[in-house]
């Protein structure tokens, strides 16, 4: 090859490369106002609030707002210093027709502390990388328990209501909510609850009854889910036997017994000296007592604080004593029934013969007395006329 | 006749003494007394007949002025029939004294000697007057009607109220002091009736009416 064909193949070569130079230079230019019009239209973390350890998604949905362009998606990845990503990046190309969405979704573990943190969602094109951070918050926060009224105190074997309240402080719902209640010696009605979906800032309330056996602990255990993580809050609250200082007591008063026949009839009025309210109160006799027709039993009905009602019973005896036993019984609003005995004075003649003390020695010995005065007198009075 | 009355009641030896003709067999004045004294009793009933009506008024309503009525007027021929009974028992034992006198005479003498037994019985209402309000009262019912066994109960009971007790107590002692009080009348007349010694006339008296008496103690102390 001489110099000449030298110095043409050389301006060839300078001139294929000076357009291929342009043609790139015009496609470059022509390409920008397509990849930016691609970007993340929203991203979604589940749950939306995470706890220290929680794993969960992060989904970011890429949109490709050119009306007839198609543009070509590569390595999509998630990335953090305090977040770990346990699924893979998103390693092949993708291509994404105009005007459509494509979702890019990660697995990640928040292994960190309490906080806020902004990972990284990075796209590529052939030309310009996509860059998108967003917030993802680690809150510890648990779910609230609370003890919203519970009786002053509780009685063996009686059925107490204890009002509960379950309530989401935090910024993002959680679900499957479950309150287990149990404890040694105690009926709990109902011992499991499910309580389902609790969305922030709302609160539920839940009523058990508990009956104890003994002194004891009740053992509250409320489970539920962040996301697919399972979480829990407990509590105890302490069991104890006393008064009630609020329960209801209804006293007899105005007793009042008549006989008749072999009956006694006793009247009188029922007062609730307590503040709560005994339902369905009832009047009766007891043992010796045999309650009688026709007020075996008496109900006087519901007595409010302060409030008293008007009784009548009839029993028998037998005769040999002097008081009967009369009870009053009532049931508290969880229907637990309590009872009271009131002796009651009746006369002891009605039908019983008194205890023998043995004979009447006065008025045998002034009879005696008479009867020898009589006999002495007229021994006198005889033996003198003989004289 | 008032001064008569009362002389015999103090002094029946004078009384009887002078009963002479036609009076000594005539039978108005005894009569007068045995009524007197049947009055007495016959309010005495009535009072105690209440607290029965009362006691009956539940097992037979309306029988309770019956049960009142049939008290008194039980009462009042009691007294009489007393006298009957009482005249034949004191003449029968006066036959074993050789007693000699008619019966109507020694009907007349008992008659006589019941006037102490009218005060009694007065004095018995008074106190029936007082007793009876206090008394507990039990109810028959119908189906006790029926029950052998609770009637006795009930009536057990009403025997052994403490004012009934009381007042039996009381009225026996009064029955007694003037039993005797009749019983010293009767002495003096049934020895003018029969013609019987002191003694004797004392015995005929004295066997029944310290019998009685004795029977009544008994009662009291087994009540």
């Amino acid at each position: 090859m001489n110099f000449n064909s030298r110095i043409t193949v050389i301006c060839l070569i300078i001139l294929g490369t000076m357009i291929t130079g342009v043609v790139n230079a015009d496609n470059s230019q022509s390409m920008a106002p397509v990849t930016g019009k691609v970007f993340v239209s929203s991203t979604t973390f589940d749950p939306a609030v995470f706890f220290t350890g929680d794993k969960g998604t992060a989904t970011y949905v890429v949109t490709n707002s050119n009306t007839n362009t198609s543009v070509m998606l590569n390595h999509g990845t998630f990335s953090d210093g305090d977040l770990q990503l346990i699924s893979d990046t998103y390693d092949y190309s993708h291509t994404i027709g105009p005007l459509q969405t494509r979702p890019f979704t990660f697995s990640i573990l928040a292994d960190a502390p309490e906080g806020d943190y902004y990972p990284t969602f990075s796209l590529s094109f052939y030309d310009s990388n996509l860059y998108h951070k967003s917030l993802l918050r680690i809150d510890n926060t648990p779910l609230e328990l609370t003890l919203v009224d519970k009786p002053d105190a509780f009685s063996q074997g009686k059925k107490k209501t204890i009002y509960m309240q379950v309530a989401n402080p935090r910024d993002n719902d959680v679900d499957t909510g479950i309150l287990e209640v149990s404890g040694d010696g105690i009926t709990v009605t109902p011992s499991r609850i499910f309580i389902g979906e609790i969305a922030s800032g709302a609160k539920i309330p839940v009523n058990i009854s508990v009956t104890p056996d003994h002194e004891t602990t009740l053992n509250l255990h409320l489970t539920y889910n962040n996301g697919n993580n399972p979480h829990e809050v407990t509590r105890d609250i302490p069991i104890t036997f006393g008064t009630d200082k609020k329960q209801a007591d209804p006293v007899m008063s105005n007793v009042q017994v008549t006989t008749e026949g072999m009956t006694y009839h006793v009247t009188g009025d029922v007062n609730n000296a307590g503040l709560d309210t005994a339902n369905t109160v009832t009047v009766t006799s007891l043992s010796p007592a045999v309650p009688q027709d026709p007020y075996k039993t008496f109900v006087v009905g519901a007595l409010k604080a302060d409030d008293f009602g008007s009784f009548e019973i009839t029993f028998e005896t037998d005769g040999n004593v002097t008081s009967a036993p009369v009870q009053i019984s009532f049931k508290d609003i969880d229907g637990n029934i309590y009872t009271s005995v009131q002796n009651v004075t009746i006369p002891a003649t009605r039908f019983s013969v008194p205890k023998n003390d043995g004979p009447p020695l006065v008025p045998i010995i002034a009879g005696l007395v008479i009867v020898a005065v009589f006999i002495g007198g007229w021994y006198f009075y005889l033996r003198k006329k003989q004289q | 006749m008032v001064q008569s009355l009362i002389k015999i009641l103090i002094n029946p030896g004078a009384f009887f003494a002078e009963l002479k003709g036609e009076e000594e067999e005539n039978l108005k004045w005894p009569l007068l007394i045995v009524l007197l004294g049947g009055i007495a009793a016959a309010g005495y009933g009535y009072l105690f007949g209440e607290v029965t009506a009362k006691m009956m008024e539940g097992a037979l309503p309306g029988i309770g002025a019956l049960v009142t009525i049939s008290s008194a007027i039980g009462a009042l021929i009691g007294v009489f029939i007393f006298w009957l009974i009482w005249t034949v028992v004191v003449f029968a034992i006066s036959m074993a004294f050789k007693g000699q006198g008619s019966f109507k005479r020694t009907l007349q003498v008992i008659g006589y000697g019941y006037l102490p037994q009218v005060i009694g019985s007065i004095i018995t209402v008074i106190v029936a007057f007082e007793y009876i309000p206090r008394i507990v009262v039990p109810y028959v019912t119908a189906a006790m009607m029926q029950d052998p066994v609770a009637m006795q109960g009930v009536t057990t009971a009403l025997m052994h109220d403490p004012a009934m007790l009381e007042m039996t107590q009381i009225t026996s002692i009064i029955a007694m002091v003037f039993l005797l009080w009749s019983a010293n009348i009767w002495i003096f007349g049934l020895q003018k009736a029969r013609s019987l010694s002191p003694m004797n006339a004392a015995l005929c008296v004295g066997i029944p009416v310290i019998a009685y008496i004795l029977f009544m103690i008994y009662n009291l102390g087994v009540s």
